[in-house]
């Protein structure tokens, strides 16, 4: 499948669990959603784990600019402030919508947990077109001796525990904001 | 509390209260119909019969290796960090969480959702050990505060209305609650749990999935409160059944194709989280969590072994038996199980929680086949309900009278017979000169006049047939027709319809006349050794190898006589060839007339009259026959009008209808309610049984929509 249908439809999919899809071109664009984002919906901080260096300065920089607090790690001091978090995914399965996460960090696995809105960035070149696709590189992860937190995550947090009415927004985020860029962002 | 009956007179008690229940009636007949309704889209492009059989294959595969699977996992578990342990019982289950809790000086302790640790009864030993144990997943904390068992599976408060939460929530927090606003009751859980998983000491989570070869965990789950209670805590305890073993990840990979989609009708849960080790935990002293994995048996190992009911153990734990099951939808899941729910609850509660919780509620299936159509791992839940009240029988050592006289009168043709030429007599009075009973005597309970009832006929079929009897020269077809009791007895007019019907086609019909009852009943009051009798009565009697098929009015007969005598006869039998040559040459009506003898519509004149279908459980899951008998009526030139939940059981079920009227009945209401709502004059059906209830029903309610057998149906316009 040629990558532009594998994009849409994993923006299509996404779309149809609630998640909110943009197509954008660099870090310092997401970057921008970020906090372009935060400031609409009222919020004061963004927690952004697993970002390497240069993405994370770029994030520091936005927040100082726009009066946003950039929480410090780790994060678990802050678990009842996080307004925004960002984190890079590191696939996308297109079949269902899906992120897939590597959580092993306890910065990730909180930042994706514990913010209102959750807003990650995908890169187009890491898009699947299904689970069985990433079979092995989720075995090798899995496979190895150390310890392991895998995530895949497919729209904001749901129940329907009352009446069988849909709610979203229950425990996890609120929202799930994706990126995919579509120049490698290496 | 759970209160499970252990007794049939207050099951009934407690049938009736949910009967009543006109919340709840409500709720489940609305989920009922959107389940059915949503699920072709949620498996549009997927294979789901190839899926299941795979999985089937895969889950048997593995049972044998249960022990060593856990080895694999164990070792693999503990090199990242984990601690794995085997609890033989609930008990000692329970026990162990405790020890790990005090060990780590726990005080308070959240939960994700979890059938294995509602299974052990886990909340209970912990509160009585004095922790305060805090359940996170929504419907979960409601039934934890309401102090009850779940009522299903996967949606534990689905029992319950928006204003019966909005009140407790408005007593959890001591503010009022806007019932009507579902969105701001879900917040109200949010709101309120967060300091709980901040403030916990340990989180105990289930497992969907413990893959042996990483000695990972898979978990699939929505709310995303699993993750918190997995990450915030120092403690993660994971009580797992020995049966969530899996060999790889490509398995939990195939599994999770179907589990969402047959438990919610997702294409993929919000979270599906891979744990393996202990990882990092900012709130641990080590700054790693401390990571306990709990395998649990409680008989899994030994039905892994058994010959009969370890399919049972292929569960995933869907929930979709439920969701399928007409009594479910009337009766709710507080009356359909113990703590595991729906069909599979009702095997599983005699292995895990004990005859006495099982004896009643086992024996409330209807047969009707869907749980098994939409078991995603294969299971034949219908007929291992029927092993499993076998069991209970055998357990208890008593026969109950009516299976001592269904027995006997079965396995001796003539006296089953003559019993039946008596009941000629006896109604007599009754029907006065009707063809229907229309009030019943008095020594007959008031619930069971539900419907008005056939008359027995005065010759039944077996001696009209020397009459009826024709020689065709030349036939193209030899065919042996089995009648079954309803229509040699009671409807004889059908096998005379048919008999007109294949008169233009050169079929040479015979009835070899010392057939006797198919031996369903037999089989549904799990008096196997009495269907194997009947069974064999059938084939010495038919001879199979003289006709080209054995034709069959009803559809339970056919469904019976071509699938059951497989799991009844010894597998060391003489008689497998003579069973598989007499199962081969079944065929049902409607596939009889459109695919062997490829009827016309030039044989019929048209009428256009509408004409509504019901789906017999037996033909269209039993034989899968589903296109024919839809195609026939058009043939024969009728309209056909299509009506809401045509294959949905009609409440008749044999002996079900009068073991269980009151359930008969709602189920009967709501299919002649769906009926009523189209334009039909007719409603056509191909069992001689669903004929006799949707008739009765029919006739009670002074309904003016006539219901025939389908042969009948043609044999009227048929030129």
């Amino acid at each position: 499948m040629p990558n532009s249908d594998l994009i849409q439809m994993m923006k299509q999919r996404a779309e149809t669990v609630q998640a909110i899809v943009s197509k954008i071109t660099d870090m310092e664009e997401a970057v921008r959603y970020t906090v372009d984002l935060t400031q609409k919906q009222g919020g004061r901080t963004v927690a952004a784990a697993g970002l390497n260096p240069d993405e994370a300065r770029l994030m520091k920089t936005a927040c100082e600019t726009f009066q946003l607090e950039l929480l410090e790690f780790p994060l678990r001091p802050h678990t009842h402030e996080i307004h925004t978090s960002f984190t890079p995914a590191d696939w996308g399965i297109a079949e269902t919508g899906t992120l897939v996460i590597d959580s092993s960090s306890e910065d990730v696995r909180i930042a994706t947990m514990l913010a209102e809105t959750h807003i990650a960035v995908l890169p187009a070149s890491k898009i699947k077109p299904d689970s069985a696709a990433l079979e092995k590189e989720l075995n090798a992860v899995l496979m190895a001796d150390t310890p392991s937190y895998y995530a895949f995550i497919t729209g904001a947090s749901r129940t329907a525990d009352i009446e069988r009415v849909l709610a979203i927004g229950v425990h996890g985020p609120q929202e799930l904001h994706i990126l995919i860029v579509e120049e490698d962002r290496e | 509390m759970i209160k499970t009956a252990q007794d049939m007179k207050s099951y009934k008690k407690q049938l009736k209260e949910a009967l009543s229940d006109k919340f709840l009636r409500t709720a489940l007949d609305n989920f009922y119909t959107a389940y059915r309704e949503n699920r072709p889209a949620v498996y549009d492009g997927i294979d789901f019969e190839g899926i299941k059989k795979e999985i089937a294959t895969g889950k048997d595969g593995a049972l044998p290796y249960l022990k060593e699977l856990y080895e694999e996992f164990k070792v693999h578990a503990e090199t990242a960090g984990a601690k794995v342990h085997i609890a033989k019982n609930a008990q000692q289950a329970n026990e162990i969480i405790t020890a790990i809790a005090k060990e780590h000086h726990v005080e308070k302790i959240v939960k994700a959702k979890s059938m294995t640790a509602e299974e052990t009864f886990l909340n209970d030993h912990l509160e009585k050990e004095g922790f305060t144990v805090t359940e996170t997943d929504l419907g979960e904390w409601i039934i934890q505060l309401r102090k009850e068992g779940p009522s299903h599976m996967v949606m534990p408060a689905i029992h319950l209305s928006r204003h019966q939460v909005g009140d407790l929530f408005a007593d959890v927090t001591g503010k009022k609650q806007n019932s009507e606003d579902i969105d701001k009751l879900v917040k109200v859980a949010r709101q309120e749990l967060r300091p709980t998983y901040l403030a916990a000491d340990m989180g105990i989570t289930g497992a969907n999935f413990a893959i042996a070869e990483s000695g990972a965990l898979g978990l699939v789950t929505n709310e995303g409160n699993m993750r918190l209670v997995t990450t915030m805590p120092r403690v993660h305890v994971a009580l797992v059944g020995y049966d969530k073993l899996i060999p790889d990840l490509k398995t939990m990979l195939r599994i999770l194709k179907v589990l969402p989609r047959n438990a919610t009708g997702q294409a993929i849960t919000s979270y599906v989280t891979w744990i393996k080790g202990a990882v990092e935990c900012g709130a641990s002293p080590s700054n790693r969590k401390v990571m306990h994995i709990v395998f649990l048996d409680n008989g899994r190992l030994a039905l892994a072994k058994d010959p009969v009911f370890s399919p049972a153990l292929r569960c995933i734990r869907c929930g979709a038996c439920a969701n399928v099951c007409p009594v479910y939808s009337k009766v709710g899941g507080h009356k359909y199980g113990h703590v595991y729910i729906g069909a599979i609850g009702l095997i599983l509660t005699l292995f895990y929680h004990g005859i006495e919780n099982d004896r009643v509620i086992v024996q409330n299936c209807i047969n009707c086949q869907a749980c098994r159509e939409v078991c995603p791992v294969d299971i034949d839940l219908p007929h291992l309900i029927k092993k499993t009240y076998r069991a209970v029988l055998d357990q208890d050592g008593k026969t109950p009278a009516k299976n001592l006289i269904l027995s006997r009168v079965m396995k001796n043709r003539r006296l089953f017979h003559f019993i039946l030429r008596q009941g000629y007599l006896a109604q007599k009075p009754l029907a006065r000169k009707g063809p229907m009973i229309r009030h019943l005597p008095n020594f007959f309970e008031k619930r069971h006049g539900f419907r008005s009832l056939p008359v027995i006929a005065e010759t039944p079929f077996r001696d009209q047939w020397k009459y009826l009897r024709k020689q065709v020269v030349r036939p193209k077809y030899t065919v042996a027709l089995f009648a079954g009791c309803a229509v040699d007895f009671i409807y004889p007019e059908h096998a005379r319809a048919l008999l007109r019907l294949l008169e233009r086609h050169r079929v040479q019909v015979e009835f070899p006349k010392d057939q006797t009852c198919c031996g369903l009943p037999a089989l549904m009051a799990a008096e196997e050794e009495t269907a194997r009798d009947v069974a064999l009565q059938n084939i010495r009697a038919v001879q199979p190898e003289n006709y080209d098929y054995i034709l069959t009015l009803c559809a339970s007969c056919g469904s019976h006589l071509k699938h059951n005598g497989f799991k009844i006869f010894k597998k060391d039998s003489d008689w497998l060839g003579n069973l598989k040559e007499f199962s081969d040459k079944i065929i049902d009506f409607s596939s009889f007339m459109v695919n062997v003898l490829d009827v016309s519509s030039e044989e019929f004149k048209a009428t256009h009259k509408k004409v509504a279908y019901h789906a017999p459980c037996h033909l269209c899951r039993g034989l899968h026959v589903t296109a024919e008998p839809r195609k026939l009526i058009q043939l024969a030139g009728y309209t056909y009008v299509r009506s809401k939940d045509e294959d949905v059981c009609c409440g008749f079920g044999g002996s079900y209808s009068i073991d269980f009227p009151e359930i008969s009945a709602e189920i009967l209401k709501k299919k002649l309610d769906n009926v009523e709502d189209t334009p039909a004059e007719l409603l056509v059906t191909d069992c001689p049984g669903c004929v006799l209830q949707l008739r009765g029903g029919m006739d009670k309610r002074r309904g003016k929509i006539q219901v025939k057998h389908i042969a009948e149906l043609l044999a009227e316009t048929v030129f």
